[in-house]
């Protein structure tokens, strides 16, 4: 009952964001066809009827409604010849890769670190990584991009600097986009294990001479979790507003880079389905981490 | 409440770095704007004349750094504050009122929590783009638009604590008193809500203020943040990064703005931990 209410919730949501899209753009003084030379009126009008801009603005929602259902969002009003669905099928896998590889990095980064850094909080090498996530966290997302690039692809030339090829393409955008993210994780595991290193129950199983690694797996690890399992949505929001920036720094032709420049071109039926499966995608992630979270504890379950 | 030496320091360096802004104008460095053909990508000297150096256009660096804190500090709390007019108000009513008030504000704000947020704001920017003169009129600038926007995206979080916060102090026992005594509900809330709720938000706002700074950042990395001849530190790494080939050695265009912008956000941690405890 609950996981259909969060999904019509979900639809909901994408269906007033499609709404609000659609009204921001169309209601701009500014058209997609401005350009430094006036258009002869006449052509104007021939691209304005080509794509449906010169029906009444009702008309325009309907048949962008139907095409949303269709999962159609029209021709792009940029590239030429060319249906943003395309556009989308071809982006979308390179941002998916993107920030699921960055996720993943972020996990397995940050996770042990911060047990790591929780146990060792009063010896040197835990205060020091503590404080390196500090300082991962204070610097914005490109900075982090052109320090990796001027170490790994101009000094020492292991990884290309630019564009899409193998893995190793990959590999300084996960980083970029994942190194961050770890450093919130990190913060959060430390907190939540040093509490749990003072429990009870740990005191109990070093007593009764566990190993540490079986301790930390069973007492601290678990404990630690939830916060993570928490911050996964505002993590997926956070992947989603750096892959701007990532994808633009290592010309990945993915969303992002689609969506900067139909937002500064005025490309409005590209913007429109970008936001769109943003929208979608964000609200999914967010859902997936909400059940997971009451799937861990079911007491949340009890209160809403 | 005792600070310690770091949380000392940090406190310093915040303020040497505000009165440093502040007095940009009258300090004896060389205009921002310069350029100078004969001294482009001039490395740091530290004790000679380009001290940090100077950009590819042959512009001091400290002097554009300097100039730069002023926007990305204005930006840190002017936003920060059109964030706190928003989230305040709102989530103190949804606090205090409670009942079904509270759950329709609480579902809304978790609705627009699920939206990403980034992509309406950077349309709304590039949108306004259309409307600049008319928006100059009325003395809405690049910079003002940005303020509000920033506000727009982060009056959330600070919603939930002033909710939380009202909500604890709804219980007390002297907001009760005042209730059955007949006060106005609208006196509550100035008189004996919204003064009790500052250690909260003072916190708050320490934490926001560095998420500002980064989102203008980010937002001068993709071209709609602070417009040239403005300088913000944001702006700066980014024409640090843009600089940035293997082919000649500029590395530091991108260094010192970002090193200025990680030691103050650094700061800023350090001082909102410190209210925190």
């Amino acid at each position: 009952m609950r996981i259909v209410r969060r999904l019509c919730a979900w639809i909901f949501g994408i269906l007033m964001v499609h709404l609000l899209a659609f009204l921001m753009m169309r209601t701009t003084r500014g058209g997609p066809f401005d350009s430094a030379r006036a258009l002869d009126p006449i052509v104007q009008r021939a691209l304005e009827q080509r794509y449906g801009l010169d029906q009444p603005l009702l008309v325009q929602y309907g048949h962008a409604l139907s095409g949303l259902i269709r999962g159609d969002f029209g021709p792009s009003l940029r590239y030429r010849d060319t249906q943003v669905s395309t556009l989308l099928a071809d982006a979308l896998p390179i941002s998916l890769i993107l920030g699921g590889g960055a996720l993943l990095i972020a996990l397995l980064i940050g996770i042990p670190a911060g047990l790591y850094c929780a146990r060792r909080a009063r010896s040197f090498d835990g205060k020091f990584l503590h404080a390196g996530g500090a300082l991962l966290l204070a610097l914005p997302n490109f900075v982090l991009a052109g320090l990796l690039l001027a170490i790994f692809s101009f000094q020492l030339g292991w990884l290309p600097p630019a564009g899409l090829g193998g893995v190793r393409n990959f590999l300084l955008p996960w980083l970029c986009l994942g190194l961050p993210l770890s450093a919130q994780i990190l913060l959060l595991v430390r907190s939540k294990a040093k509490q749990a290193l003072c429990s009870d129950s740990v005191r109990h199983a070093t007593a009764e001479g566990l190993p540490p690694r079986i301790i930390v797996r069973r007492y601290v690890l678990r404990p630690s979790l939830g916060p993570v399992i928490a911050f996964l949505g505002p993590a997926s929001a956070a992947i989603l507003t750096g892959s701007l920036v990532i994808e633009k720094v290592f010309a990945l032709p993915g969303l992002g880079t689609f969506f900067v420049q139909a937002a500064l071109s005025r490309d409005y039926t590209l913007a429109l389905g970008v936001t769109v499966v943003y929208t979608a995608l964000l609200g999914l992630c967010t859902l997936l981490a909400d059940l997971l979270m009451a799937r861990m504890d079911p007491r949340l379950e009890a209160v809403s | 409440m005792k600070s310690t030496r770091g949380q000392k320091v940090a406190w310093g360096f915040l303020i040497l770095l505000s009165v440093a802004a502040l007095l940009a104008p009258w300090l004896p460095i060389a205009d921002f704007r310069l350029m100078n053909a004969d001294a482009r990508l001039q490395p740091p000297q530290w004790t000679a004349a380009p001290v940090l150096g100077t950009d590819a256009e042959g512009r001091d660096l400290l002097a554009r750094v300097l100039w730069g804190a002023r926007i990305s500090l204005a930006v840190g709390f002017f936003g920060t504050l059109v964030a706190m007019l928003i989230g305040i108000p709102y989530g103190a009513l949804a606090g205090f009122l409670g009942g079904r008030w509270d759950r329709i504000q609480m579902r809304f704000a978790d609705a627009l929590e699920s939206i990403p947020m980034v992509v309406f704001v950077l349309f709304l920017l590039s949108i306004l783009q259309e409307y600049r003169a008319d928006l100059a009129v009325i003395g809405f600038g690049r910079l003002q638009l940005f303020f509000l926007a920033v506000g727009v995206l982060f009056w959330l979080p600070t919603a939930r604590v002033a909710r939380a916060e009202a909500l604890r102090l709804r219980k007390q026992p002297f907001v009760q008193a005042a209730i059955a005594g007949g006060m106005k509900r609208s006196a509550i809330l100035w008189r004996h809500i919204l003064p009790n709720m500052l250690p909260a938000l003072r916190v708050m706002l320490l934490l926001t203020v560095p998420r500002v700074i980064l989102m203008e950042a980010f937002l001068s990395f993709l071209g709609l943040g602070v417009e040239p001849p403005a300088v913000s530190w944001g702006g700066l790494a980014n024409d640090g990064l843009a600089a940035m080939n293997p082919l000649v050695d500029s590395i530091w265009l991108m260094l010192v703005p970002s090193i200025a912008l990680g030691l103050t956000l650094l700061a800023l941690q350090k001082v909102a931990n410190s209210a925190d405890d």
